[in-house]
């Protein structure tokens, strides 16, 4: 899903900027247009790397007697593994896809730009982790290295339509970007409020 | 359409058999039990629940001549049920498998039917009269993981299996007493359980196969979304790997020599023919599907920038010609994976002009070939 020629493009336009040969309040929301369309392409990679992965099926567990056990998460048989996919937008925004024969886990790494923006994302990832019965999909605990995961297992797959689930993960990575910097933004607002009537006592 | 009717017997099927005359189904609703419709004046009527097993059911198949089931489970139990006057009666077979059963075949002239297990063995099971009961030999050591099915040559000596360790193979069952020597045959010197062939095409997860009709060419599917034909069977098999660029298969039929029909992960049964030089290719899918509004996915912004910067790229980038209907819900027959295809064959026929499909969706849909104009000369 990389695209070479966007980034040419990109700096291209950066280049124009420089030079002040176009006028900048388009250009701005031109590289709204790219970001938000990087996103996409983002988004659409995992997408269809879903689409491929959950493949499942109902497999019992080939070690433990009368088991049957998301592969996935044992790692029991390396031969009921497939290779993880990793896919990055950038270093702060990564997902990682791992496959076995009956679950899928897929783990992802939300943008935090700055201290508060961890804070919140940690907070409100947790607020969700510890509803995990609610989404069904959702671990409770996100992998080592990422903010949040996700298992599917056969049983989702036979319960729920495909693509709905595949939905599901791609509208959650949508909105988590949004209510994250919503939320940083009520939190801002609030703060001046508050330090506004703090200070207003000295004056 | 070429589905004929479509039935929603449950949530989910994951295996389903039909009586020799076609006029009772027998299926489990992924769950422990075995439930026996018959068609009883245009509709399909509940007449029998088989309750032994206390897992999931993963097979079940019903003889054609002797009119019996057999059904394994992943309790690790298998039963073969046997008709007296209204009632199915069980007798437990002795599996001899410490883990669950997974597939299980009857052979072609039913007096022995093949069990594949996540024990990573084979058992062969026959009939003993002295002790009236069923005995199981066991083929071990050679797979290094589940075997996934079990498909009999129509000689009832050869059995071919394929396993999660992505290894095709192919074994002898002859077993003294049961089997009678064929002299004429190339399987003769072969002892129970010898290995004739394994083979190493698939760099994944291999399932669902069968041999064509006449026995000479073999065909299984690997989780790569690869389809391998065999033929020859034996010291220098000739094999043949077709690629195709759909979701990948779970189980196959073959209608003739030159037909084969996959079922899968893309909802849709997919036909394969043979040309003249008898080279494979994948021609069509069985179902028509008409566009569903899923296609609408390509967000409007950057279809509005494409218009504006008048690259139509961005617009279609995302759809690069596959339609975005897999996967279910493209208004098919089908809404989730295909598991099993299992073929209608008319008493006296010698041809397979229909089959039925189940899948994880609770539907068993029957499907007609002879409507098919473009496919009827590979009949």
């Amino acid at each position: 899903m990389c695209k070479p020629k966007e980034h040419i493009f990109i700096s291209f336009i950066w280049l124009k900027f420089a030079e002040k040969i176009v006028d900048p309040n388009p250009l701005i929301s031109l590289l709204t247009h790219l970001m938000a369309n990087s996103l996409r392409l983002y988004l659409t990679c995992i997408r269809n790397t879903l689409e491929a992965a959950l493949c499942l099926q109902n497999f019992p567990c080939q070690e433990v007697e009368r088991h049957n056990k998301p592969e996935v998460e044992l790692k029991t048989s390396p031969e009921l593994l497939l290779n993880p996919v990793m896919i990055c937008r950038n270093e702060a925004e990564k997902c990682l896809i791992e496959t076995s024969i009956n679950s899928l886990r897929i783990s992802l790494k939300v943008k935090q730009a700055d201290e508060l923006e961890n804070i919140l994302t940690k907070k409100f990832l947790r607020f969700l982790s510890m509803r995990a019965e609610a989404f069904q999909v959702l671990r409770r605990k996100p992998v080592q290295g990422y903010d949040i995961s996700f298992l599917i297992t056969n049983y989702h797959c036979e319960e729920m339509q495909k693509q709905k689930l595949i939905d599901f993960i791609v509208q959650f990575m949508e909105d988590i970007d949004k209510e994250i910097s919503e939320l940083k933004l009520s939190m801002n607002t609030r703060g001046r409020l508050v330090a506004t009537e703090f200070l207003k006592q000295f004056i | 359409m070429a589905s004929v009717s479509v039935h929603q017997f449950a949530q989910c099927i994951t295996s389903h058999a039909w009586s020799p005359d076609h006029s009772m189904i027998a299926f489990c609703p992924n769950n422990n039990e075995v439930h026996i419709y018959k068609l009883m004046e245009g509709k399909w009527e509940k007449i029998h629940v088989l309750h032994k097993h206390d897992q999931i059911v993963s097979g079940i198949d019903w003889s054609t001549s002797s009119n019996r089931i057999v059904t394994v489970s992943h309790d690790r139990n298998s039963y073969v049920w046997s008709q007296e006057a209204t009632e199915w009666v069980p007798t437990l077979v002795i599996l001899r498998l410490n883990r669950a059963a997974l597939c299980v075949q009857w052979s072609p002239k039913e007096n022995k039917f093949a069990v594949g297990s996540g024990a990573k063995t084979v058992c062969i099971c026959y009939y003993e009269q002295e002790n009236n009961w069923w005995v199981s030999k066991l083929i071990r050591k050679r797979h290094d993981s589940s075997v996934t099915s079990v498909a009999w040559h129509p000689n009832n000596i050869l059995l071919a299996t394929t396993s999660t360790d992505g290894k095709c193979r192919v074994f002898s069952t002859f077993i003294k007493g049961v089997d009678t020597k064929n002299p004429a045959g190339s399987s003769t010197d072969s002892k129970f359980g010898e290995q004739i062939m394994q083979l190493d095409l698939s760099l994944s997860w291999t399932f669902g196969m069968k041999w064509s009709p006449s026995g000479n060419t073999l065909a299984y599917v690997g989780h790569n979304s690869m389809i391998y034909f065999v033929d020859d069977v034996g010291p220098s098999p000739s094999a043949q790997s077709v690629a195709f660029r759909d979701l990948p298969l779970r189980d196959v039929l073959f209608i003739s020599e030159r037909m084969l029909i996959g079922g899968g992960f893309d909802c849709n049964p997919m036909v394969f023919i043979a040309d003249e030089r008898g080279l494979w290719s994948f021609l069509r899918f069985l179902d028509e599907r008409k566009p569903s509004s899923s296609a609408k996915y390509s967000s409007q912004l950057s279809e509005k920038f494409g218009k504006l910067y008048n690259q139509s790229k961005y617009s279609t980038n995302d759809t690069n010609g596959t339609p975005r209907t897999r996967g279910g819900g493209g208004g098919g027959a089908h809404e989730n994976c295909i598991t099993s295809v299992v073929p209608l064959k008319k008493a006296g026929g010698t041809t397979i002009t229909s089959f039925s499909t189940s899948g994880l969706d609770g539907k068993i849909v029957i499907w007609e070939l002879e409507k098919q104009e473009d496919l009827l000369e590979y009949l």
